[in-house]
């Protein structure tokens, strides 16, 4: 029966569950408390599709066979066949995971390279108030843009804008875009946007790990709004969101930015109790599979190989 | 001065001077000529870590020319800008490896278009490599 109820609950949680999470508005109000749901709704999908995986053969075996047979080639298989399955997805998954850590490190470093080649030094000196160890570089450039690449052990990230955003953004505006991108580094989201990249580059069909992906970078972008509007105040933030928008043709990126501004504007912040439940659901998703389907299938299928 | 003296604002600095040099130079540069172009109170070692350094990060092409060795920029200014600014869209985009460069808020769709073609049509735009100059 576990290995039913393992398939079931992976197939919901790699399908339906991602589809209705990213469709909902609540997430908005408590991006923090949201992110960390979608963490566990990824972790909790990959560990029941590896215990289904497990538990297959064995309830297969056990459907097949008499209980009295379960014992030499024919449990050697079952536990053969489970153990390649469950590493064919671990290993998958890892090693995308070790690729893309890699390969995205090697073009970080070239990119602040280039950075600080290209900056224009006399700029750096004009914007001032940064939180140490961040570096922040000014690009020649028409259009608006801000974005930060992080630094090596998270330490000495660039925060990069275009002579534009400087001229196009006033004080408070270009304070809250540089607090914004500093939230980004000081709490490593590119880390958590990595491993939901990683997910989608390992399983990019059937599972709705695209959605999950964008998602959870609207979220994270939200997130760091929230930290420029704490310290410089909602109209900044939402002048900034603004001006990156409105200066530019419409683009699936602008949407969001848009979105982002107005979700400023209505002042959508969730109350102590939204959050403090998707926490809980958050740890129940993790959890209770665990108690519920794993621990008692444990105590069942270890004795059959042996295991006391 | 060493370069273990230098703070790192400084070498960074001085990084984008060498740099310049190399940018405005018609023909590959040996680190005297580069030394001699800074106009400015270096040592001769100095200017040739630093060169070693941006030959080491792929920024800086170094040729041999009989005793010497010639150095140059592995791209234009200009197309060093166009690979950043790629690098930084390239996040938007599906068919990209990562979040390589996280978190980008606002970029005009004509900008980045524009950017991937003068990657993709070099014919256009100044030669990747400068040309080079063995009768110097």
């Amino acid at each position: 029966m576990a290995s039913v109820w393992l398939t079931g609950l992976a197939l919901v949680l790699a399908g339906p569950v991602p589809a209705l999470l990213a469709r909902a508005r609540w997430t908005r109000a408590v991006p923090r408390a949201a992110i960390v749901l979608w963490q566990a709704v990824a972790v909790a999908a990959v560990l029941a599709a590896v215990g289904s995986a497990l538990a297959a053969p064995e309830a297969l075996l056990r459907v097949l066979t008499h209980p009295q047979d379960r014992t030499g080639v024919p449990l050697v298989i079952a536990v053969g066949v489970a153990a390649l399955l469950a590493s064919l997805i671990v290993v998958r998954l890892l090693g995308v995971l070790v690729l893309l850590a890699v390969r995205t490190r090697v073009r970080r470093a070239r990119h602040r390279d280039m950075v600080d080649l290209l900056a224009r030094a006399e700029q750096n000196l004009a914007v001032g108030s940064l939180r140490s160890g961040t570096v922040l570089r000014v690009l020649d450039g028409a259009v608006p843009f801000a974005y930060c690449v992080p630094g090596r052990v998270g330490r000495e990230g660039r925060v990069v804008v275009t002579g534009a955003t400087l001229d196009t953004l006033c004080p408070d505006e270009l304070s809250a875009v540089i607090a914004h991108e500093q939230a980004h580094l000081a709490a490593r989201h590119d880390l958590v946007r990595e491993g939901f990249t990683a997910l989608h580059q390992a399983f990019p069909v059937v599972v709705r790990s695209r959605e999950a992906r964008d998602a959870v970078a609207l979220l994270l972008e939200m997130l760091a709004d929230d930290a420029g509007r704490r310290t410089h105040g909602d109209t900044a933030m939402a002048g900034a969101l603004d001006a990156f928008a409105s200066s530019g043709a419409s683009v699936d990126a602008n949407d969001e930015v848009l979105m982002r501004r107005d979700r400023i504007r209505a002042h959508v912040r969730g109350g102590r109790a939204l959050a403090v439940g998707t926490y809980l659901a958050a740890v129940a998703l993790v959890v209770v599979p665990t108690v519920t389907i794993v621990i008692p299938w444990l105590g069942e299928a270890l004795p059959v190989v042996g295991v006391r | 001065m060493s370069l273990g003296t230098l703070a790192r604002v400084a070498l960074g600095e001085l990084e984008r001077a060498v740099m310049a040099q190399l940018w405005s130079a018609d023909a590959p540069l040996t680190v005297r000529d580069v030394h001699d172009r800074l106009e400015r109170e270096l040592a001769y070692t100095t200017v040739m870590t630093v060169l070693g350094r941006l030959a080491k990060k792929g920024l800086v092409r170094q040729e041999r020319d009989g005793k010497a060795y010639r150095y140059a920029a592995a791209a234009s200014r200009e197309q060093m800008a166009a690979e950043v600014m790629i690098d930084a869209l390239g996040d938007v985009g599906e068919d990209r490896t990562a979040a390589l460069v996280a978190f980008v808020d606002r970029v005009g769709p004509a900008e980045a278009e524009a950017l991937r073609r003068a990657l993709d049509t070099p014919a256009g735009t100044p030669p990747p490599t400068p040309p080079r100059s063995p009768e110097s």
